[in-house]
């Protein structure tokens, strides 16, 4: 911790989970799965972030989440065709990737394995929890595969103040329509045992991600930023189903482990940070370009977005509840709110925007969340651009630039006695 | 009175609301077709549309990214820059994202005594009509509380009937369009539309009134190429000069300041909240709330009843909610027969000389 970190000259590899085998292996399931769920005659649902995905477990459907699926294009580098193919279609570059690329892969029928892609999808399902584009682009895929479609609404509230029970009222009932109209396209029968159960795994998931999200607090923080975006599919994917619990409580016991050991991801933490949003899924080696000069991210608003108590006793009450109170949704002092506290408890330096250029949704903001952070909280920030998943215009040398230039900047204000040597 | 002026009032709006706050009256500044306007209107304070210009952006990006659409820039530009001081609050109702961005943007540093967020629900059932009405009692309260005005069931009903009278009005005015030679070009028409939301509804309705009653007249000119411009907002009224000049005549709009504004009376005979509600989540076409389907529909209906031969679609630059629907809109219109020429635009980066050689093209083909 004493020296001044050097540039340095090999690339940081952080040391692998244990837990990654198991993860691999549930990935590995999942796409089997989806793959035959026609031949099995389980439903495909297509569903964007944030919708219930407990309902589509519980009519023992299997999800299909676009964005997750472009993320996976993106890493294995075949993004930015698929954006290209979905631009040849009159689509505008400037939407979101996640769609572009979707787009492209749904017209070409090019997947992310060099395969024809995901199976159809059998409903599709969309909220507008996360963001006013997320019906449009659902809306454009129910022409092409010419599907039902389910949207739940919930009006948009900024300032959770202002919450008050009707909200939660019109979007239970928006729920329970869903529900309906989830059965009646798949041809069943709503079991309330069994969304209680699947309700009652996704609240067990959510409960273990939160509990490996304040183990990150411990110095040296334990887990990378990349295990942690890594780790999010079970939670995104799987949630609701046991396989995620059990795999959540394998990690939770590796990450306490090396908590309890003392064990950091990097050997030498010197700057703990925070990673606001979205990941650059063509080049997740990024952020390990922070470790090289002992950045160490410890938490992030992105990665929790997905975690939500629930209560199995009242389904559709919760889920309506986790929903509104989502806290993407709030202005950006209300997000700025939730960093203060994590930035006390986390024992924060700085935080990273990565100002996504195809999300003006959560990238708008930004600005004033990095004001609001630095006058009062004199937490220093520093921004860069990209897009999350096409890798076309993104300039890694000057972002690396910038870096170095935050890191550095950190070290003066973190180290003083050492500047100059 | 001359068409022209109704521009001119468009362009000295500032001044304009600075003279009725000098007369000690309030000015409510709104966003989008989503704000009834009605409940502003009936607490006696003007609403004024917020709108941002052609001019260069200095101070908003560093606090916006520049990947957003060039009618927020500017307008919180034109914010930063002092020009909308005069007024006493602005509403931000849910409509797309940016609106829904914009609303902590402005109120952290645009400081004005009054700022609010109208949640609008994104699906037009019952239910959701039900919520809105009551949303929109809440909003009552809260422009009481603001304004120190009461809304009695007099003064919305008044509000209401005054503000049909304008879209009854309006409407006149785009059938003056439905003739062979068309006596009010559409780029005037379009400052007809603009002055329409900067100025209070009886003025409007006055000023169209004197307008109505005796038409100018249509200069005798060759036979002109009757088009439909659709798209979102733009400031660049070169854009509707442009086409005119090119051969052709914007005959019928599918505009955000245009028929999506002044279309769709509220109904009077109803319950005032519940018909406010219906109308605005009902018929206001704009593709942040409603499927591409219905929009194409209302486009081909218009397109039919006013003979339009083409269409201009002219769509913001990152404006993601209209960008989603327009590779199919314009597919659609081809399906039925109907030239389609999509243009990009930007206020704030617009060159007429390329969109001329554009549209000349394109208005050649149709001749």
């Amino acid at each position: 911790m004493e020296s001044k970190q050097e540039k340095p000259t090999t690339p940081f590899k952080p040391a692998r989970l244990a837990s990654s085998a198991a993860l691999g292996a549930l990935n590995e399931k999942y796409y089997r799965d989806l793959a035959g769920a026609k031949t099995e005659g389980r439903p495909v649902f297509w569903i964007t972030s944030m919708a219930p995905i407990e309902l589509v477990y519980a009519f023992d459907g299997i999800p299909f989440f676009p964005e997750n699926y472009a993320a996976l294009c993106s890493s294995r580098k075949v993004a930015e065709e698929l954006c290209r193919a979905g631009e040849a279609r009159g689509y505008a570059q400037e939407l979101c990737a996640y769609a572009l690329c979707i787009f492209g892969s749904m017209f070409e029928k090019k997947g992310a394995f060099g395969d024809a892609g995901p199976p159809a999808p059998d409903v599709l399902l969309a909220t507008q929890g996360a963001c006013a584009t997320h019906p449009k682009w659902w809306e454009a895929m129910q022409r092409h595969f010419n599907c039902p479609m389910v949207i739940v609404d919930a009006a948009y509230v900024v300032d959770s103040d202002t919450l008050d029970d009707r909200y939660k009222k019109y979007l239970t009932a928006e729920l329970k329509e869903a529900a309906s109209q989830i059965a009646r396209y798949t041809n069943k029968k709503l079991d309330m045992d069994k969304l209680r159960e699947v309700v009652a795994f996704s609240d067990r998931a959510s409960e273990l991600w939160d509990e490996i999200d304040a183990l990150r607090a411990a110095v040296p923080t334990p887990i990378s930023q990349i295990d942690v975006f890594t780790c999010l599919f079970p939670l995104v994917t799987l949630k609701g189903t046991k396989a995620a619990v059990d795999f959540y409580v394998q990690l939770r016991d590796e990450i306490k482990d090396r908590v309890d050991k003392g064990i950091g991801f990097i050997p030498n933490e010197r700057f703990r940070l925070v990673w606001d949003l979205f990941p650059v899924y063509h080049n997740m080696r990024l952020l390990n370009y922070f470790a090289e000069f002992g950045g160490a991210f410890v938490t992030d608003l992105y990665g929790n977005a997905f975690s939500g108590r629930l209560n199995p006793s009242d389904p559709f009450g919760s889920l309506a509840e986790r929903y509104l109170s989502f806290f993407m949704r709030s202005a950006s002092w209300g997000k700025a709110q939730l960093y203060k506290k994590r930035a006390q408890k986390y024992g924060v330096d700085g935080v990273v925007f990565h100002s996504n250029r195809c999300c003006r949704c959560f990238s708008a903001e930004q600005p004033d969340m990095g004001n609001i952070l630095r006058d009062e909280l004199g937490l220093p920030g520093m921004k860069f651009e990209a897009n999350m998943v096409d890798p076309r215009g993104y300039d890694d040398a000057q972002v690396r630039g910038r870096i170095e230039a935050f890191i550095e900047m950190l070290e003066a204000r973190k180290y003083p006695k050492q500047k100059g040597g | 009175m001359k068409p022209t002026e109704f521009y001119e009032t468009y362009r000295n709006r500032h001044q304009l609301a600075e003279r009725w706050k000098r007369e000690g009256k309030k000015v409510l500044g709104y966003f989008c077709n989503y704000t009834p306007e009605e409940l502003v209107y009936a607490t006696g304070a003007i609403p004024v549309r917020i709108r941002g210009t052609t001019q260069n952006i200095d101070l908003a990006d560093a606090h916006l990214p520049a990947f957003c659409c060039s009618f927020m820039r500017s307008a919180l530009d034109q914010a930063l820059k002092g020009r909308y001081s005069y007024l006493d609050g602005v509403v931000f109702p849910k409509s797309c994202d940016m609106t829904r961005a914009l609303y902590s943007i402005w109120k952290r540093n645009i400081h004005l005594p009054y700022y609010y967020f109208l949640p609008v629900p994104g699906k037009q059932t019952d239910a959701a009509v039900e919520f809105f009405a009551e949303e929109l009692r809440q909003f009552k309260e809260s422009l009481e509380g603001h304004t120190g005005q009461k809304i009695t069931d007099k003064s919305l009903k008044n509000a209401i009937r005054v503000y049909n009278e304008n879209r009854s009005l309006m409407a006149n005015v785009y059938k003056l369009g439905l003739g062979d030679a068309p006596p009010i070009p559409g780029s005037e028409r379009y400052g007809i539309c603009l002055a329409g939301v900067v100025m209070p509804k009886e003025e409007h309705s006055a000023m169209l009134r004197k307008l109505l009653e005796k038409p100018p007249t249509a200069a005798p000119s060759k036979k002109k190429v009757r088009l439909l411009v659709a798209g979102n907002t733009f400031e660049e009224i070169g854009l509707l000069q442009a086409l005119e000049e090119s051969g052709a005549e914007v005959v019928i709009d599918d505009l955000d300041v245009g028929t999506r504004y002044y279309g769709a009376p509220v109904d009077e005979s109803a319950e005032p909240f519940r018909a406010l509600a219906d109308r605005y989540l009902r018929k206001v076409l704009c593709a942040c709330k409603h499927p591409a389907q219905a929009r194409v529909e209302r486009m081909l209906e218009l397109a039919r009843q006013y003979r339009a031969k083409g269409t201009v679609m002219v769509i913001q630059k990152y404006c993601d909610t209209h960008l989603y629907d327009r590779p199919w809109i314009e597919s659609r219109l081809k399906e039925e027969k109907m030239p389609v020429l999509v243009v990009d635009h930007s206020d704030t980066g617009w060159v007429g000389g390329k969109f001329k050689t554009m549209v000349q093209a394109f208005i050649e083909m149709l001749e």
